[in-house]
């Protein structure tokens, strides 16, 4: 039973404090300063106990990011990121690729057979 | 006759009425549909498949490339344009091919 790719986890690696605000940037893709910019300004305009509240909440309830989600390419982190944010289009992204596959090998089928007659015709001339 | 009927509205509403809209949304968010461990792996399996596969096409493109510059064409319209074509002008040839 591997790991869930698709969970908010702690992210104690890039942490400052408890890892909620990398684990958020982790989890969307979006920079890890630009949230903490923001919770700290939406503390100061008025969020004052309850970012402190949702903060620690966060951090007693997530599970810590398991180690073997730990070693993740750039592009991995990246897909993920995508099928968190929506797996309908994952899907469809990767269906067009298929799509542009199937397209793309269809012109070398083409031109594979189409060059394999034209050479058979060839021969048939020079007979 | 008012404090007999605000109780009479607001402890039903407090007690039934909101516990009744928690648990259906819980409910509802419980059968929603979410990816489960083998929906992932599927899904990661099909991604590198595509990306795979994607670069493979890419290798015979350019192999494809190398043999006949203008093996596009020719695959586009197979009737017309061709070997012969090829051999007795370059230029025209690398035209077609673009």
């Amino acid at each position: 039973m591997s790991a869930k790719h698709t969970k908010f986890y702690l992210d104690k690696e890039n942490r400052k404090w408890k890892g909620v605000c990398s684990g958020i940037a982790d989890y969307t893709g979006v920079d890890v300063t630009i949230i903490r910019i923001g919770l700290v300004i939406l503390t100061f305009v008025g969020g004052f106990p309850w970012t402190f509240i949702a903060y620690w909440v966060a951090a007693w309830l997530a599970p810590v990011k398991p180690r073997e989600l730990a070693f993740e390419t750039p592009e991995q982190t990246k897909f993920w990121q995508g099928v968190r944010a929506s797996p309908a289009r994952t899907v469809r992204d990767v269906r067009s690729r298929f799509r542009e596959i199937d397209r793309r090998l269809a012109e070398v089928e083409t031109y594979v057979t189409s060059s394999n007659s034209r050479l058979a015709r060839e021969i048939e001339q020079l007979r | 006759m008012e404090e007999v009927i605000i109780p009479i509205i607001v402890v039903p509403i407090l007690f039934i009425g909101l516990p009744w809209l928690v648990f259906h949304y819980i409910t509802r968010w419980k059968t929603a549909a979410t990816l489960t461990t083998d929906d992932e792996r599927l899904m990661e399996e099909l991604y590198d498949l595509a990306r795979r596969l994607d670069d493979r096409m890419c290798s015979i493109e350019r192999i494809m490339t190398a043999e006949n510059p203008n093996w596009r064409a020719i695959a586009c319209d197979p009737a017309s344009t061709g070997i012969e074509d090829l051999t007795r002008s370059p230029a025209a040839a690398r035209r077609i091919g673009q």
